[in-house]
């Protein structure tokens, strides 16, 4: 089991919430995705590859065949879902100071929610309802989110360069290879495996390949 | 929130920068502890002569001064709270990094190939369980007080060691002691220079309790929506204070009085690879489009000669009309021109680099990349790693043109949080760069280049302009690490319940 596969860590969060206030949740979500501002911050963050928050119906929890009872719940829950860089652990005080407000809008309505500051409550009240991830798999290990973008953004500009610049003369060639170069010039980091994110992780990476201690 | 310290009981070098009171020399001794008992009487004897944080006047009413000839100060591995025999439910709340110490958080630091613990100084194979510091006026003052800590280890009668295996000027490998020292100019005056050549110990964070606040917070404490600056949060660089998370931090072990006023110190030791470094600033200013200082003034942030930033400076131009405007400048006005910047004005590292150690290690509020309000503060993504340096040169350059000397800078951290704070600067900052958006690209300075397969930096150009950026590859190794663990520095009331085996978390 890990939450972490290469430069990724999954989480997955399941939160009660009053099934009478789930409308108001809602009613935040359709906001916050028609005015993106609202997410800015997380954008700019540019740690999250993905995330997700979903109100699951008490009354309407996924079974896996209708002969499966239903459940009798007394909440309806929140799901969040995200794939982010780093872990929880490394990442929780940039999430917490960067984003307050907006961790607290999406949380506000969930029962016991004790709110982003402090940050321990915050935490531990994440931590005790994440569902750790039993399997993870990540096809571009290496790759964070920036490592993602950026590579979209080389790989189109390029094949625009190619189509417009190929069969210019050597001076303006030039300068449009320098013009390109300026145009994507944060977009040059390296790609290289991922700093080791915690001791254990890396003990059980090590193990699952084999790698001598 | 105003805040008063118990400066009685915060141990000096917490507070103060030694090196700014005209103490030049220092000596660090590390010691071993045998037995329980004789250990804690050992402390209980260097108590009696720590340093306390209580700010030394001018002169005192007879009119000499009350700055001392030597401070000293001591701090304990975890290994060595264990000898001292502190309770096991207080060892317990101690956490993991300070624990495992330095050499075992390897993978975590970087400290690979040359910087690897099997090639430090011998010392770190040795149990270290003490840190003595000593720091002086002169070498005298320190080796007076060097003698008398030696009495205090004779007194013990076994009970505590001294440990040798430091590497020297003069190739030993054993010295009992390491020393280090402010570097000299050609006439003998003290210098804030490092062997790199870089003007070093300029700004360091300004926080809650500390006096003074309104003249040295600028481009020093947490930067404000409003562009002001205020004062960091007292918890992040002592234990027992509230914490800019608004809570006490949760890396202080109990009883309360065991944490309060005490902090975190990782001490390490960095060789500079004076020869590499020299050799590659002139290969790569044949490359590069302005003068060697302004490459150099590019790695680091700050020009070497004066420190002065490189984000008010970026050319050879403009550097020539900030040294007019500085030496037209009086005291605080030079101070501000040193500390009082941000990276706003240069959000795209035009100026100063993203690469720049000064701008990886405090970002200020360009984390933000120029997102108009992105955060609820600027400094979200760098008030909780923010922390205090203390330390000094050492070492001897006697050929600019080798590394195999003996110098470099003894470093250290104050913090409150290793793991939150020095330990995520130097993984996620110094040696990767995705908080920054460059990938893997690892700092110029300290980053722990591989020789087989070398990293490079871009340095942007001003967007739009059609200019490329410049990039500066096969970045050698330039600093490495040859020794250093994690110390707990306890307050001068924790030191007397250890020393008088009264520690009790019930
Ligand atoms: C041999 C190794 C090093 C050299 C040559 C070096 C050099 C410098 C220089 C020249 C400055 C500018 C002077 C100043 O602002 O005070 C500086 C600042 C600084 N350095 Fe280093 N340094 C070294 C190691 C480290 C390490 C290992 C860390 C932490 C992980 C570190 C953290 C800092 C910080 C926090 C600042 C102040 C940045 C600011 O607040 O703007 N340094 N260093």
């Amino acid at each position: 089991m890990s939450n972490i596969a290469g430069k990724a860590y999954a989480m997955n969060v399941i939160t009660p919430i009053r099934w009478y206030m789930a409308w108001i949740n809602k009613l935040i979500f359709k906001i916050a995705l028609s005015n993106p501002s609202t997410l800015k911050g997380l954008i700019t963050l540019s740690l999250i590859h993905y995330a997700r928050w979903v109100i699951i119906p008490r009354d309407n929890f996924p079974r896996l065949d209708p002969s499966q009872p239903k459940e009798e719940l007394n909440y309806s829950y929140m799901l969040f879902f995200s794939n982010f860089n780093g872990s929880w652990d490394q990442y929780v005080d940039s999430f917490t100071f960067a984003i307050p407000s907006g961790l607290d809008l999406f949380w506000k309505w969930n029962v016991r929610y004790p709110k982003s500051v402090p940050l321990t409550p915050f935490h531990d009240y994440i931590r005790h309802n994440q569902i750790d991830t039993a399997h993870y798999y990540n096809a571009y290990p290496m790759a964070a989110s920036n490592d993602v973008k950026s590579a979209q953004k080389i790989k189109k500009a390029l094949i625009n360069f190619n189509a417009i610049s190929a069969d210019k003369a050597p001076e303006e060639f030039f300068d449009d290879y320098n013009k390109l170069l300026n145009d994507l010039q944060h977009h040059f980091g390296d790609m290289k495996p991922t700093p080791i994110v915690s001791l254990s992780a890396d003990a059980v990476r090590k193990r699952y390949l084999q790698i001598p201690e | 929130m105003t805040q008063k310290l118990d400066l009685t009981d915060i141990q000096g070098n917490i507070i103060k920068a030694y090196g700014r009171y005209n103490f030049q020399k220092a000596r660090y001794l590390f010691l071993r502890i045998d037995d329980g008992d004789k250990g804690r009487k050992f402390v209980g004897a260097i108590t009696t002569k720590v340093t306390s944080a209580v700010p030394w006047g001018k002169q005192d009413a007879e009119g000499t001064s009350t700055v001392p000839q030597a401070t000293t100060n001591i701090a304990f591995t975890f290994d060595g709270l264990q000898a001292l025999e502190i309770p096991t439910a207080s060892q317990k709340g101690f956490p993991e990094d300070f624990i495992m110490g330095m050499s075992k958080r390897k993978d975590i630091l970087g400290d690979d190939g040359p910087s690897d613990p099997a090639n430090w100084d011998k010392i770190w194979k040795e149990k270290v369980h003490v840190w003595i510091s000593i720091n002086g006026q002169s070498i005298d003052a320190v080796k007076k007080r060097y003698e008398w800590i030696q009495e205090q280890i004779e007194a013990s009668k076994g009970g505590v060691v001294l440990l040798t295996g430091h590497r020297g000027d003069k190739g030993e490998d054993n010295l009992p002691y390491q020393d280090a020292s402010v570097l000299y100019d050609a006439t003998g005056m003290p210098t804030p220079k490092e062997h790199f050549g870089y003007t070093d110990g300029i700004g360091d964070p300004v926080f809650e309790g500390q006096t003074n606040l309104a003249a040295r917070v600028l481009g020093r404490g947490k930067l404000m929506r409003d562009g002001t600056w205020q004062p960091l949060a007292t918890g992040e660089f002592l234990l027992g204070h509230v914490d800019e998370a608004m809570e006490y931090p949760k890396t202080a072990p109990s009883p309360w009085l065991l944490a309060h006023n005490g902090t975190y110190m990782v001490y390490r030791k960095l060789h500079e690879n004076v020869g590499t470094f020299n050799r590659f600033l002139d290969e790569q200013s044949g490359i590069f489009n302005g003068s060697k200082e302004m490459l150099a003034a590019k790695f680091a942030g700050r020009w070497r000669d004066n420190g002065a930033p490189i984000v008010h400076a970026p050319d050879d131009a403009s550097k020539t009309e900030w040294d007019k405007r500085y030496a037209a400048a009086d005291e605080s006005g030079k101070r501000k021109m040193l500390t009082d910047f941000t990276y706003n004005e240069d959000i795209h590292g035009t100026k100063c680099p993203y690469s720049a150690h000064l701008r990886r290690i405090n970002p200020r509020g360009s984390l933000e990349f120029g997102v108009k309000d992105a955060y609820d503060t600027p400094g979200a993504l760098v008030n909780r790693r923010r922390i205090l340096r203390r330390g000094l040169p050492y070492g001897e350059v006697k050929d600019a043109t080798r590394d195999d000397g003996n110098h470099g800078i003894i470093f250290m951290a104050l913090n409150a949080d290793i793991q939150r704070q020095f330990e995520f600067v130097q993984q996620q900052w110094i040696n990767y760069a995705n908080d920054f958006k460059e990938g893997n690209d690892k700092e110029v300075l300290l980053g722990n280049h591989d020789a087989n397969d070398p990293g490079k930096v871009v340095f942007s150009a001003e967007p739009g302009s059609g200019k490329p950026p410049h990039f500066v590859s096969n970045i050698p190794r330039l600093v490495e690490t040859r020794g250093g663990d994690y110390f707990f520095i306890p307050s001068i009331t924790a030191l007397k319940m250890i020393a008088g085996g009264i520690v009790d978390p019930t």
